[in-house]
This record gives C-alpha cells, structure tokens and sequence, in this order.
C-alpha cells in the first residue's frame, strides 16, 4: 500500500537549517516533524507535514559514541506536543551527504523503541521517522495497529521545482 | 533518452524518467482540460487522472479537442474521450478515468502531484484550491470568459500557479466574496447561462499552464517561480504578469488565507457515530 509523505520546501529548508547547527557536544542534531494524515484510496495512506519541532539543546545526553541521543526529557517533550496536538509526530535527522539517504543499524532500532510510544498519546494517526541528506529525503512509517514500519513510497517536497523522492525497498 | 523524446532532451537528461513517474490530475475535461490531456500525452507523462462527470454535448464540439460527432449520438463520457486521446498518442501512460465531480473521488485526488484545473466557475475554484493546500499539491488553474462591452466584445483569462506555502487565488484577486456572492446570485436566479467559449484562448491557457508544470517538474531555466498570475487579454494576443501578485512577490507578502496546520484530514482517524 502506497505510503506519501509530504512537504513543503519552505519547512523542508527551515528543518534543514536547525539540523545544520553545531551542538555544543553532540555530533549531530534531530527533531519532529508534526503532521496530519489522510486515507488515499486502495488502503494508502497520505501524510502531510505542516511544522516542526526543534530538541533543545540540554534534551541531548552526552553519548559520543552515537550522533545524538535524545534524552527522556526530549522525548517526553515530543510526547506531549502529539497529545496536545493530536498530530503525527516524525522524528527527522540528517546525513551529511548528497543523494539518497538511509538509516544506519542504529537508527533503524532506536526507531523501532521510540516511536511506536506516540501510538499511546496520539493512537489514531501514523506516526514515523525521515531522513535527509543535502538533497533527497526517504523514511518509515508506522500505521496504528502495526507492528512493522513500512518504507514511504515518495517523500513530496511541494515546492519550485516539486521534488519526489521514491521509497527504497529494505 | 529513447526517439519519441529526442527534441525535448532540454528538458534534462533525466526529464524523461521524471515526467514518466509523475501523477498529474485534470479537473475539468472540457475546452481547456482537452487540451492538457492532448499535451500530457505527447510530453510523457506516466499517469493521468482525468476527473468530469459529463458527457460529449453537441455544443462541445467546437472546443473539445478529441470529440468527434460520434460521441454526441454515443452519450459518450468526456473522461472516455480523455482516454482515447491519451491512450492514442502515448499507449505507455496510465489514463484513471472518473466520471463524478473530484470531490467524490477526493481519496484519488489527493494522491497525485499536480493538479491542472479548468472548471467553470469561482466557487469550484476556491474549493478545489483549498483541498490542494490541504495536500500541498500546486494548482494550476485557467479560465477564460468572454465579455460584451459596448464597442464588441473582450476576450479575456487566466493562468494560475498556486502553490503550497505560496500566493493564493484570493491573494492574487482572482477571487474575493463579491465575485462569489455574485456568481452564487446569478446562479440562484438561473441568470448564470451558457458561458461563450472558443477553442483558441483555451489553447493558449493550456499550453502556457503545460510550460509551467514541465517548468515545476524538470525546470529548463533556473529558478522556477512557485507563484505565478498571468492575465490573458484575447483582443490583443497578450498575456501579462498581473500587477498585485508582482507587487506581493516584490514586498515579500506571503499566503495568509491558509494556516499552516491546516492539512490532511481533519477527521483521520476520528470515531465515526
């Protein structure tokens, strides 16, 4: 079942200009992504991104030996934003290079701990994680009731040019 | 890039596999979506969704292109004739056919990247543009009328590129609540009529939107313009950038007619009674 997740450029860009900054000590930045979702026909889904969360700068724990970690603080502050919000919640971040980007072993089972827990404040809508690189997008999707992510179709950044960045099989 | 696209290979090099991955919607198969469905088909586009719930009339004749006599006597659905014009020039493409209004197949819609309008009137306009924003799909609209002046008659219309996060139809002055309550009035009265429409100006507002999609998807020159308002003058053969939306774009006035938040399905995943 096809899986959109979509983007405008403006908020694309502005995520990206958070995930640039240096942290004074982790090695890289994350954040959310807050969106709505929408049935397509034939059981798709489409989600629709509409801001962004940044993680504060003392939400990261000091692990030097992964990117960034995320501490409960951070999460219970992503947490919060999706119960009140009743949104979807994407956990971004960003791999500095061009071209299609992936998630690492470390990210894929970090995401698979954390974010099936937004299902037990905001239940009814998917929520998942993206990843960038300089240039491209691509990401999982959690649907409530599953188990097991499934890769997004097209990321869609709407914008000029419109960009679409095909899912990748894993 | 294989012989049928040779002479479009300034597109770029990868113009041909983008244009075959894209899913474009026509909303409105009629004098101007007529001539999207002829032109998506020659430039290679992969699948078209083509939403109209009418039928060939003998009145459409002198517009649609593709409808022949036959159709008329065969009750034949526009979206039928979509197909058959698509399909005949480039097999390779997908044509979804929906005969309903767009709002009853809103699930398909949503699904696809760009949508084309050419419907009939303001208030279908503002309704189709508000769901694009919802599903950050650029719009691209045209429209043609034909107005009685005392010294003849004045051709004129429109092409618009509505995108996400960018201008809309309101702030570029296309639509206000006077121009709605006055159509919905004339409506009321059944004083709205059967518009003039000639197959030219229809021609020239649809080739201009084409040249802006093909500009969205594979840009040929730099910076692609994510708001465009072109004004049509018929009388004169023209087409001018309109004055308000230059004047937005050059004071930096954004879009402040749709929230942000406001996207997808405001009721997903809410507890039906």
């Amino acid at each position: 079942m096809k899986v959109l997740f979509k983007i405008g450029s403006g908020l694309l860009r502005c995520i990206r200009q958070d995930l640039y900054r240096k942290h004074p000590y982790a090695h890289e930045r994350v954040g959310f992504i807050t969106a709505k979702a929408a049935a397509l026909a034939g059981g798709g889904l489409c989600v629709t991104a509409y801001g962004y969360e940044t993680v504060a700068d003392d939400h990261y724990m000091d692990r030097p030996e992964v990117g960034a970690f995320v501490g409960a603080a951070g999460l219970r502050a992503a947490l919060q934003h999706a119960y009140r919000a009743k949104c979807s919640m994407f956990h971004v971040h960003l791999h500095e290079h061009r071209g299609r980007p992936w998630f690492g072993e470390y990210d894929l089972s970090e995401n698979a701990k954390f974010v099936p827990d937004f299902f037990n404040v905001a239940p009814a809508t998917p929520h998942g994680a993206v990843i960038l690189s300089h240039d491209a997008a691509a990401g999982l999707c959690w649907r409530a009731g599953s188990q097991e992510p499934q890769v997004i179709s097209e990321v869609v950044e709407g914008g000029a040019p419109l960009r679409i960045f095909r899912g990748i099989k894993v | 890039m294989s012989g049928r696209f040779d002479r479009q290979s300034f597109l770029g090099a990868d113009s041909e596999e983008l244009l075959a991955g894209l899913r474009v919607a026509i909303v409105g198969y009629g004098g101007g979506g007529s001539h999207f469905g002829q032109q998506l088909a020659h430039i290679g586009v992969g699948e078209i969704l083509v939403f109209d719930d009418d039928i060939v009339e003998e009145t459409n004749l002198n517009r649609l292109v593709g409808g022949v006599s036959a159709d008329v006597a065969a009750i034949t659905p526009k979206v039928t004739v979509a197909d058959r014009v698509i399909s005949g020039v480039n097999p390779a493409a997908r044509v979804r056919q929906f005969g309903c209004k767009w709002s009853e197949a809103a699930e398909e819609l949503a699904g696809a990247h760009v949508v084309l309008g050419a419907v009939d009137s303001f208030a279908e306009r503002l309704n189709l543009e508000r769901f694009c924003r919802r599903f950050l799909l650029p719009y691209i609209d045209i429209g043609m009328d034909v107005i009685q002046r005392s010294e003849g008659y004045e051709i004129v219309g429109q092409v618009i590129l509505s995108s996400p996060e960018h201008q809309c139809l309101r702030c570029m002055g296309l639509i206000n609540d006077a121009v709605l309550e006055k159509e919905e009035r004339a409506r009321q009265y059944g004083d709205a009529g059967s518009k003039p429409q000639v197959i030219w100006p229809n021609g020239v507002l649809a080739s201009t939107a084409v040249g802006l999609l093909i500009q969205l998807i594979t840009p040929w020159q730099p910076l692609p313009a994510a708001a465009v308002h072109l004004e049509y003058n018929g009388n004169t053969s023209t087409l001018q950038p309109a004055p308000r939306l230059a004047y937005m774009l050059e004071h930096g006035h954004g879009c402040s007619h749709y929230p942000r938040d406001e996207v997808g399905d405001a009721l997903f995943g809410a507890p039906l009674f």
